[in-house]
């Protein structure tokens, strides 16, 4: 080892931090850019396949059915605002309301993971009828894998943030966990529009 | 375990009083057990190198098989079937199990050292990334041996690789390994990106980081960007198989030439997410083998930013024989030549520096001079496949074999054994024969030449790619032949290697901190480094540290001994900005890594793999993440001495 000298202290530095400070938020980032592509991906193919039929929907396939997609997609919206509510609480260590807020999550997104299964039938359509097919519940289904498994996520974090071993650190990972809530729900606003309504317009 | 060791504000009057209670903390078991459990970046890293270089010495041998079977015209040593195994076990083997995740274990070995920290972001994710990695190579290696290899080639095109052309589980295997690598690749761009924005020394600016870190960080954020084209393509490849999807199915409105656009948009910047790495290597070997930091830095930096960003403009030039636009075909041409300017500037920078620098003649940098010739040579044959008409008539001959051998081998594989040559003394605390290593260099170069060099003739001649054999009057069979001793020449300088390698760790001449007089901060550890790294957080005032303060290097102290800490700094000034404490070794990532295992391989069978192998998933990724333990005391006992920060705006 060569030889080295103390010029600074950082034992005054505090040890839980939000936001893009931490680690975490920025794993989170990359996370979401990995599966934010492969949504995109998806719904590159869908409107990728456009060309190669007459109309679309194709022949003999009824255009998607809009009911369940809209009410998702509110719920989706004005999920958002609890959860801007949660990261504010768990930034100024507000245990209590991180509680509140997280079982209402929890409870949103039980409901949306039904209204999912509502949507898929909406399509009108079998993943293995046509590419249309295929590719619309390419899209539903990518994103309905993110939205289930933040579902476990959050329901396993809510019984945490009620358990004795809870530690500070994970309001932070609260406040982290808000950027992917943005994300999910965010990104299905743009992708439901191409699925269900793109069928309408072109 | 003493927690008041170090109380705010009080210092050790010397560095050394904190070693005994590092060593203690970082300690990792010299059991099986603790092997397993590890979560550090050397360790984990080290034996991500290591089986990466038993994949590169597997599909070198599926290569000698090949060169065996071509040697002469109607040779019977590999029949079709095999051939065709053999040359997409090659071709996958060595992108997807050897190139990138050699190339990024090296990143995370080095990185975390070259920026003073004491680990990689996320420790135990690092692990399962690794973990996950093995499985894959594995799990293609069995099947390969099971003849269930696949046999489509690297690239699966459709329909050959789709229900129709290829049933049973051949391109299965190949579209879950591929799954696999993508899922580790993935998870150490995001290691390298994380670690270097919030890991680094204070004071280490984003101007003064060393270029291989620059090299990594932009070879991170192309993997981030080009994997999941391919992860997703492969699943389609996959759901087509397996439950009757159409996307590349034509009948049902399906593209075939869709898998072409989502695996090049991948696969071109493939290359280049092999060859900057390289580009880092070879900045490091040739900074400290002239003794002076490399001509325009800004300029190196830029050039490697746009090269990546550039590496996503090109991929149509792999699809000119399918017919499209020629407008799109030219805008393809243009961007193809393009790239060759931030090639350009870099290789002028080197040789700018070489020659106002005293060069030292060592292995590493004979390996460099190799690599800049080798990759002048593919870099040329790709300026000329990057015109329309050229490309049409040399399209699937050896032309291109030649060309992308060069520019692989010749722009990743030989700064790759510089860089073995030049870190071996770091990782193992003993020095590489120079003698050995000069006979390595040069049979490797005259080897790569003899058997590559004459595949461009034999292209020209018009002899087609991914032929089994060729008959004795189409003239081909000197060439061949030649390449073919060119290959065994080859095989020679790796065995060399291999012996050099033996010989060293068993004998080798004790190397020091810093063998070589290096600039950067991994000379400062010791070889091979202690588990935590440094004693204390290097502090950094312009590039190039350890040339700067050649006797002590400034630290900043007042982590945490009694647990492993790390500094947690800001994203462009690297100002020290928080204590973060990093978890101790646990088991949970190997096991996530084979809940991953069980769910993918399942897959490739039943549907229902999601139903056996989910819940596993669940139970693994619930252990690794719920605090209790040695882990959750160790938390708690901090957060109750330390208040929070609040947080900024």
């Amino acid at each position: 080892m060569t030889g080295m000298r103390i010029v600074g202290n950082v034992t005054h530095l505090p040890t839980t931090t939000f936001g893009h400070r931490t680690s975490m938020w920025w794993g989170t980032l990359g996370y979401v850019v990995i599966e934010g592509s492969t949504l995109l991906i998806c719904a590159v193919a869908y409107v990728y396949f456009r060309k190669n039929f007459q109309t679309w929907p194709p022949e003999r396939v009824f255009r998607p059915g809009l009911t369940a997609a809209a009410v998702q997609a509110a719920i989706m919206l004005l999920s958002n605002w609890p959860m801007v509510l949660v990261d504010r609480a768990a930034r100024r260590l507000d245990l209590r309301a991180v509680q509140r807020g997280m079982v209402l999550i929890t409870v949103l997104s039980i409901a949306m993971c039904v209204l999912r299964g509502f949507e898929f039938q909406a399509l009108n359509v079998r993943w293995d009828s046509n590419a249309y097919g295929s590719a619309a519940w390419a899209v539903l289904t990518t994103h309905a894998i993110l939205l289930l498994l933040q579902t476990v996520e959050t329901i396993v974090f809510t019984l945490l943030l009620f358990s004795p071993n809870l530690e500070q650190r994970d309001l932070s990972a609260a406040s982290d966990n808000a950027l992917y809530w943005y994300f999910m729900t965010g990104s299905w606003i743009p992708l439901a529009a191409v699925v269900f309504l793109m069928p309408y317009l072109v | 375990m003493k927690t008041d060791e170090l109380e705010p504000g009080r210092l050790p009057a010397t560095v050394d009083e904190l070693v005994p209670q590092l060593e203690a903390t970082w300690h990792q078991e010299p059991t099986f057990l603790g092997w397993l459990r590890s979560v550090d970046h050397k360790s984990i890293a080290t034996r991500y190198i290591a089986t990466a270089f038993v994949f590169f010495l597997l599909a070198g041998l599926e290569a000698a098989a090949m060169r065996a079977q071509l040697s002469r015209p109607e040779n019977r040593i590999l029949g079709p079937d095999a051939y065709n195994q053999f040359f997409t076990m090659h071709g996958t083997t060595m992108m997807f199990l050897f190139a990138v995740p050699i190339m990024q274990a090296v990143g995370l070995y080095l990185v975390p050292l070259m920026i003073g920290a004491r680990n990689v972001a996320f420790p135990k994710l690092n692990a399962y990334g690794y973990w996950v990695y093995l499985f894959g190579g594995v799990f293609l290696y069995v099947m390969f041996f099971l003849n269930t290899g696949p046999d489509a080639g690297w690239f699966a095109y459709v329909p050959l690789s789709g229900p129709a052309f290829s049933p049973g589980k051949r391109v299965d295997v190949w579209a879950q390994a591929i799954t696999f690598t993508e899922i580790a690749a993935l998870v150490a761009s995001v290691e390298l990106i994380v670690t270097t924005f919030k890991n680094r020394a204070p004071g280490m600016t984003l101007n003064r980081m060393p270029l291989f870190v620059w090299a990594m960080l932009v070879q991170s954020f192309m993997v981030l960007f080009a994997m999941p084209w391919v992860a997703t393509a492969s699943q389609f490849l996959a759901m087509d198989r397996l439950v009757g999807t159409h996307f590349f199915n034509p009948v049902e409105g399906g593209d075939a030439l869709l898998w072409q656009h989502l695996f090049w948009f991948f696969g071109h910047p493939e290359v280049y997410i092999i060859f900057i790495p390289a580009l880092g290597m070879v900045s490091a070997i040739v900074t400290t083998f002239t003794g002076r930091q490399v001509l325009g830095y800004s300029a190196m930096v830029l050039s490697m930013i746009a090269t990546g960003v550039l590496g996503f403009g090109l991929w149509v030039h792999h699809m000119f024989a399918t017919g499209l636009p020629q407008m799109g075909e030219s805008f393809f041409t243009a961007s193809s030549l393009m790239i060759a300017i931030p090639s350009g500037i870099q290789i002028f920078c080197w040789l700018a520096t070489i020659w106002a620098g005293r060069p030292r003649l060592t292995v590493p940098f004979l390996f460099v001079a190799g690599f800049v010739v080798l990759f002048i040579i593919g870099g040329f044959t790709g300026v000329m496949i990057a015109s329309v008409p050229f490309d049409q008539v040399v399209h699937d001959t050896y032309f291109i074999v030649a060309h992308f051998h060069y520019v692989l081998i010749g722009g990743a594989v030989f700064p790759l054994f510089g860089a073995f040559y030049y870190w071996f003394p770091k990782i193992t605390g003993r020095q590489l024969s120079e003698r050995l290593g000069r006979w390595n260099f040069w049979l490797f170069f005259l080897g790569m030449n003899v058997t590559f060099f004459p595949m461009h003739l034999l292209g020209f001649e018009g002899m087609p790619r991914r032929v089994y054999t060729y008959l004795p009057e189409t003239g081909w069979g000197d060439l061949n032949l030649l390449a073919s001793a060119g290959a065994t020449m080859i095989a020679f300088s790796v065995l060399l290697f291999l012996v050099n390698v033996v010989r060293a760790l068993r004998s080798g001449i004790p190397a020091g901190n810093d063998p070589w007089g290096g600039d950067t901060l991994e000379w400062a550890a010791s070889s091979p480094p202690r588990p935590y790294n440094f004693p204390i957080i290097p502090v950094v005032d312009g590039q190039g540290p350890l040339w700067r303060h050649p006797v002590e290097l400034p630290g900043v102290a007042g982590l945490r001994t009694d647990v492993r800490e790390v500094l947690v700094t800001t994203l462009l000034d690297a100002e020290p900005d928080s204590r973060h404490r990093h978890p101790p070794p646990t088991i949970w990532p190997l096991l996530a890594a084979i809940g991953t295992t069980i769910l993918f391989v399942t897959l490739i069978f039943t549907p229902w793999g999601v139903v056996i192998g989910m819940p596993l998933l669940f139970l693994a990724f619930l252990g690794w993440a719920w605090p209790r333990g040695r882990d959750h005391r160790e938390q708690v006992a901090i957060e109750q001495e330390v208040r929070p920060a609040e947080a900024r705006p």
